[in-house]
């Protein structure tokens, strides 16, 4: 039973790092159409900005974290104008292999500046064991507990509420009429890439200090949270929220009672029934994100 | 009829290059004249097969699939098996390599042939990561990390003379199926699929069959590259079917041009010699390389195909099937 319960502590924290890239992905899907094929490296970019912002230890926590969102943010910021704003307007194709170009840039960049040795950014609480019950759980994990769904609620809150918000809802609902009321989709689209990395930047804050950071990791993740927004229904945010905790503890269970080699063959097999069976997602099929 | 025999005298002209070049190497660079047959001969060739193999559904089905390297996987992994427990022949090797490339192909076409567009792409990513994750953990065939090491040379072609000649046969033979599939009655239908599959299938052209034909086909022809990439570095290693060379068949393919055979003979063949010649280190020129397909995607679609037209015909507009479409495709509304 321990076992089990083990097993569900790590497949919610595999659940949380693939909600909060995930949602980033699905808010770039739904409101601009585009498919970011480089958006887990965005993930593994903020885990080096966390490394850099602990200075080995000397920053608290808290202040790095922050640091690695802001920094993210403005880095999605940058990169949306710098690069995505030109394939707006361009076919699937361009936008695929245009993305993937820039996955190979940033991947290869890393691997030149910092090689492929893993770096380690550990916290005084990723060190830290409770006792739970029958379980032993990292510290770490009860602050990625806590943080996500918070994250996930201002999110949240943000698109129903602010003005930006809504004007995001908006253009994913039906893009010529907020054209016509005046919605600037040049700003939308860069505040979008904001939000979208600074997600990514948040995982890897939270995730990081259990782990390390390495320049491969994020080609993989792209894939897990693609397969997450599929399962969701294409470019729906809590559907893809949903899909990505379903997707980390199916993948902790396997790993656990089948073998750990194999674990990340159940997101591939999910997505491909999910879009083979229900191409409308798991939650079936709403209008905008 | 002048044009058609100028294009007989270039392709007699560059055959006769290509078959005298060992020759040409010993002669005229005796020193170093296996490393050259090597790392430019061998190399740009093995290139210029397996993009042309992969040109088939990207530039001509206008499929854009992601897995391609786990056919050549298929194939090298066939072969290595093969003829490190049973001491297959090279022939038996590709005859069994490209009918289980064939056939995995015809599993993933039927899969994923049903999604539209960028679902067929994503899902075939997902192919291509899950076909790397299997060669790593399927030990007891693969060896896992380790690698399937100690492949014999082909036998009668052992020698690095013979395998030049093995190769450019296997290139040949790529560039033959490549002509007979995009020229003609499958050529145009090809295109009409490309362009707009609705429109293909009510003049008769079945869209499903045009893409599964080009899929499968340059899947056979990408193992039985495979199977001498095996044979002539004998050594296999999972990452031959993950995405890495996914990338490099896609900067092969735009930086020559999409869709057009010159193109990505001359893309296959820059993209060998250019980092020898330059000696950059590998992680260096894949960022070069990066940043190359990046700017040809957005600036250039036509590559260095669409360069040469307009230097040699005077061509203006877009050549290649991507230049033309960025221009704006009816096909593809964009939102």
């Amino acid at each position: 039973m321990d076992f089990v319960l083990e097993q569900l502590v790590n497949g919610l924290t595999l659940g949380s790092l693939y909600a909060l890239v995930a949602i980033g992905l699905a808010l770039v899907v739904g409101v601009l159409r585009l498919i970011n094929f480089a958006h887990g490296d965005l993930f593994m970019v903020g885990g080096y900005l966390f490394f850099l912002a602990r200075l080995g230890g000397e920053t608290p926590y808290g202040v790095a974290v922050v640091a690695t969102v802001a920094g993210m943010a403005l880095l999605g910021y940058a990169f949306e104008r710098a690069v995505i704003e030109r394939v707006l307007d361009k076919t699937w194709r361009v936008q695929l292999v245009a993305t993937l170009a820039i996955s190979i840039i940033i991947v290869n960049a890393f691997i030149y500046m910092w090689g492929l040795n893993p770096k380690m950014a550990p916290t005084p609480l990723a060190g830290r064991f409770l006792e739970l019950g029958m379980i032993r759980i990292a510290a770490q994990r009860l602050v990625i507990f806590v943080v996500a769904p918070v994250a996930f609620m201002a999110f949240s809150m943000f698109l129903q509420r602010t003005r930006t918000g809504r004007a995001m809802r908006a253009i994913s609902q039906n893009r010529e009429a907020c054209l016509v009321v005046g919605v600037d989709p040049h700003r939308i689209a860069g505040v979008t890439f904001a939000i979208s990395a600074g997600l990514a930047g948040l995982a890897s804050a939270l995730i990081v200090p259990l782990y390390s950071v390495q320049p491969l990791m994020g080609t993989l993740l792209t894939f897990k949270a693609l397969a997450a927004v599929i399962m969701g229904g294409f470019g729906q945010i809590k559907g893809a929220l949903l899909a990505a905790y379903v997707l980390g503890v199916a993948e902790a269970m396997a790993a656990g009672f089948l073998s750990s080699s194999y674990a990340d063959l159940v997101s591939f097999g999910v997505m491909v029934l999910v879009l083979l069976l229900r191409p409308q997602g798991l939650f079936g099929r709403k209008v905008g994100i | 009829m002048s044009a058609t025999i100028l294009r007989l005298w270039w392709i007699g002209a560059v055959a006769a290059v290509l078959l005298a070049l060992p020759a040409i190497v010993r002669v005229g660079a005796p020193g170093m004249s296996n490393y050259l047959l090597n790392n430019y001969g061998i190399g740009s060739l093995v290139w210029v097969a397996f993009a042309l193999s992969y040109d088939l559904s990207v530039g001509h089905a206008g499929t854009v699939t992601l897995a391609h390297p786990a056919f050549f996987g298929i194939g090298a992994y066939t072969a290595a098996v093969l003829s490190t427990g049973t001491h297959a022949p090279f022939l038996a090797a590709v005859v069994v390599a490209v009918v289980l490339a064939g056939a995995a192909a015809l599993v993933v076409g039927a899969l994923f042939f049903r999604l539209s567009d960028v679902f067929f792409a994503i899902g075939t990513l997902g192919v291509a990561f899950m076909a790397n994750i299997v060669a790593v953990n399927w030990q007891s065939v693969t060896k896992g990390a380790l690698c399937i090491t100690q492949i014999p040379h082909p036998q009668g072609a052992a020698d690095l003379t013979g395998r030049y000649y093995l190769i450019l046969a296997i290139a040949a033979v790529t560039a033959l199926v490549y002509v007979a599939l995009t020229r003609g009655r499958v050529g145009r239908a090809l295109a009409a699929v490309r362009g707009d599959e609705g429109l293909a299938q009510t003049f008769g052209a079945n869209p499903f069959v045009y893409k599964m034909l080009a899929f499968v086909t340059g899947a056979m022809l990408a193992a039985l590259v495979g199977v001498f990439q095996a044979h002539h570095i004998s050594v296999v290693c999972p990452d031959t079917l993950g995405t890495f060379y996914t990338l490099n068949l896609l900067i092969i393919v735009f930086l020559g041009g999409v869709g057009t055979m010159r193109g990505v003979v001359l893309g296959a063949v820059l993209f060998t010699i250019i980092p020898e010649l330059a000696r950059f280190a590998q992680v260096l020129a894949q960022l070069v390389y990066g940043v190359v397909l990046l700017v040809v995607v957005l600036y250039a679609p036509d590559g260095v195909e669409g360069v040469l037209q307009r230097a040699l015909h005077r061509r203006r507009g877009p050549v290649s099937i991507w230049g033309r479409e960025t221009a704006g495709d009816p096909a593809e509304p964009k939102t």
